[in-house]
């Protein structure tokens, strides 16, 4: 009985030896690596991006990858911890060999992870993430890019503009943050702008993510007896509040950053006083690329509702472009170079394109959408189309 | 200080008792600070997610089968992992706790990833305010929390005082070699501890889930919790919901005095003063921590 086994064991190792190794196929495709928050606290908005990225990158090597490469798509989870992220930065420009490096997590790992790209003149793009300034025009750092929506620099002034607009008397607003750097800065060029546009801050409160219990954060807000609030945070701070506040009885108009669970979440909150502004489309609007979407979430098994998944595909749909202009072989320098030509067609998802160019690694026009629930028609109503604002160098 | 901020200081002496409560049980009866005990919780309100997809229209039953999971996961957690600690170092099956929550945290994102689940929004429930005194409202959710931690403290203290097996509880914590030469199987006596400090973590994983939702971080209030337990005394149920209030209270009138920001150290700072005065906590036994 010995001898069978034996030679089935040395059948079965000349047979794993023809199989192409992982390091092989890294040669003969496009590696990507991405070091992202795909656990941690910042693990709700970045891993549904990463995970529609990697079913996109998954269908797209089902079809023949681009130009008949793979695409070599290597996640390692950062925990948006800077050491975690410095030492996946690490592992995949030196031992994997990446020819992109994405970051999708705080801005806390930012960092290390640029300080490593540099040194290896790798292509960094932030996807999902906050974008740095470095991508902004009108001088970039030649090796950092940016395709999130978000973007406090821009997003901050518009939402204080659309509470001036929309309130019929004097305003009095409580802000509302989280202590991270991009919703603490965030907040407080909120309270400047809101302050030269004649409106009077009552409160802000920094709430720690910790907290077991919002009521006592909406107590003191309400205690200022704001008629607006706004919040500029992570999701669950933002909605946790709204619903400490309506919970003490508070009847005013609050108004925040609507992150990817924004859509689903305005149908379970159901109030009319509850309004969000956004980057990307929502998926009521059912357009055909939302319906793509949705296929390919359903098809690839994807963890979250299929409206989650926009700036995923976005993300996706700009990897296709830019390897497809790198063409093959590919390396560091030919993708830095197809990066500064991205031209994508967002399809609707936002309201324009994605453009990149030599002098500019962030986008010429950022726009937004306001949306609330209307509590009569039982259903999302969209407040406010498309508002272009144009990127200022 | 207003009535609302007393309700406030209320609803959380009530989510740090009930969660503590755990805490205290496990020590008290096994001489092991269970670490895993935020993450015990935080799949004690999964639990709720997984048992309201099933019964949604239900609510009940759903809330009673996933209280049962919890109270049954702690056995499992003790027949599995820490029934073979027994005789082991302290520190040993401490660290075993610690990589246990690490397993956790590991395997609820796996299941239920990283997304934000409202079990009250599959029992079509909206966790309503409710007006507890003229200008003092607290959500439903909170209301239920306060009324059970009081429910499962009340029902403890009759439970170790005046039943048999919370007698062999008591005798198995202070003196587990004595306790098992008159007969009592320690092994049994450890499981139902912890069968019973899962059961309250998921109750109060469960209430939380119903008031603001359950998502991958929530077993950090687990961690909050812990300094309460440390003021009032490791060993000691009394100590833990006075130490809860002590702390809550802290917390509290920094959020509306001086910076919410703040809110997150002062349990700590509570705790350090404490220590620093009586170590083994307000209402703690200085026989027990000397041994540890």
């Amino acid at each position: 009985m010995r001898t069978p086994t034996l030679l089935n064991f040395a059948a079965m190792l000349a047979a794993a030896s023809l199989l192409p190794l992982d390091g092989a196929q890294a040669e003969d495709g496009y590696t990507i690596g991405v070091t992202a928050a795909m656990t941690g606290p910042a693990a709700a908005t970045q891993a549904p991006v990463i995970e529609m990225l990697r079913i996109y990158v998954d269908n797209l090597n089902a079809k023949g990858g681009v130009a008949g490469h793979r695409i070599n798509l290597i996640v390692e989870d950062d925990q948006a911890e800077p050491s975690k992220a410095a030492a996946n930065a690490t592992k995949l420009i030196r031992q994997d060999n990446v020819m992109l490096l994405i970051d999708s997590s705080l801005s806390s790992t930012y960092g290390p992870v640029i300080a490593e790209a540099r040194r290896a003149n790798v292509p960094l793009w932030f996807a999902g993430a906050i974008c740095p300034k470095d991508t902004h025009p009108p001088k970039p750092d030649p090796l950092l890019f940016c395709s999130t929506g978000f973007d406090f620099g821009y997003d901050i002034p518009v939402a204080v503009d659309a509470i001036k607009a929309e309130a019929k008397e004097p305003v009095k607003i409580g802000m509302v943050g989280m202590p991270i750097p991009i919703s603490r800065i965030g907040i407080e060029n909120a309270q400047k702008q809101s302050e030269k546009l004649g409106m009077e801050t009552v409160d802000v409160e920094f709430i720690p993510p910790t907290a077991a219990d919002y009521t006592p954060f909406a107590t003191k807000l309400k205690s200022g007896e704001p008629n607006w609030a706004f919040a500029y945070a992570p999701w669950p701070t933002e909605v946790r509040t709204f619903e400490a506040l309506r919970r003490l009885g508070w009847s005013g108009t609050y108004l925040c950053y609507g992150h990817i669970q924004a859509e689903e979440e305005l149908k379970r909150v159901a109030d009319g006083g509850f309004q969000v502004f956004t980057v990307n489309a929502f998926f009521q609007d059912n357009m055909p690329v939302q319906k793509e979407i949705r296929e390919m979430a359903a098809q690839g098994k994807y963890s979250y509702p299929a409206s989650y998944a926009d700036e995923g595909w976005i993300t996706a749909r700009a990897l296709q472009q830019i390897l497809t202009k790198t063409g093959w072989p590919a390396s560091a320098e030919k993708i830095d170079a197809a990066m500064s030509t991205l031209d994508l067609d967002t399809q609707g998802l936002r309201g324009g394109p994605l453009v990149w160019t030599s002098d500019n690694h962030f986008r010429t026009k950022q726009y937004y959408r306001f949306y609330r629930y209307d509590p009569e028609q039982k259903s999302i109503a969209r407040m406010r189309d498309w508002l272009t604002v144009d990127v200022v160098n | 200080m207003s009535l609302q901020l007393v309700a406030n200081v209320v609803v959380l002496t009530a989510i740090y008792a009930l969660v503590s409560t755990g805490y205290v049980l496990v020590y008290r009866v096994s001489r092991v600070l269970n670490l895993a005990h935020g993450e015990l919780m935080m799949v004690g309100a999964y639990l709720l997610v997984a048992t309201a997809g099933m019964f949604s229209g239900d609510p009940l039953l759903a809330l009673l089968l996933a209280a049962i999971c919890g109270l049954v996961m702690g056995i499992v957690v003790y027949v599995v992992l820490m029934r073979w600690m027994t005789g082991e170092a302290v520190l040993a099956a401490v660290l075993i706790t610690i990589a246990l929550g690490i397993l956790l945290r590991g395997l609820s994102i796996l299941i239920w990833t990283t997304q934000q689940f409202y079990p009250a929004a599959i029992f079509g429930w909206h966790n309503p305010p409710v007006k507890v005194a003229p200008g003092v409202q607290i959500s439903a959710a909170s209301l239920a929390m306060v009324v059970l931690t009081i429910v499962v403290y009340g029902g403890l203290f009759i439970f170790l005082q005046f039943t048999r097996w919370g007698v062999r509880m008591r005798a198995a914590g202070q003196n587990p070699l004595l306790a098992e030469q008159r007969g009592i199987r320690l092994h049994g006596v450890y499981a139902f501890a912890w069968g019973l400090s899962t059961f309250t973590a998921a109750l109060a994983g469960m209430l939380l889930a119903l008031d603001s939702g359950v998502e991958s971080t929530m077993a950090t209030i687990g961690l909050k919790a812990f300094p309460a337990a440390l003021v009032g005394g490791l060993d000691s149920l009394l100590g833990a919901a006075i130490g809860s209030a002590i702390v809550a209270a802290a917390e509290i009138a920094a959020i509306q005095y001086v910076n919410p920001l703040l809110s997150d150290v002062v349990p700590f700072v509570v705790l350090l003063i404490v220590l620093a005065i009586r170590p083994w906590g307000l209402f703690g036994s200085r026989e027990q921590l000397d041994r540890v």
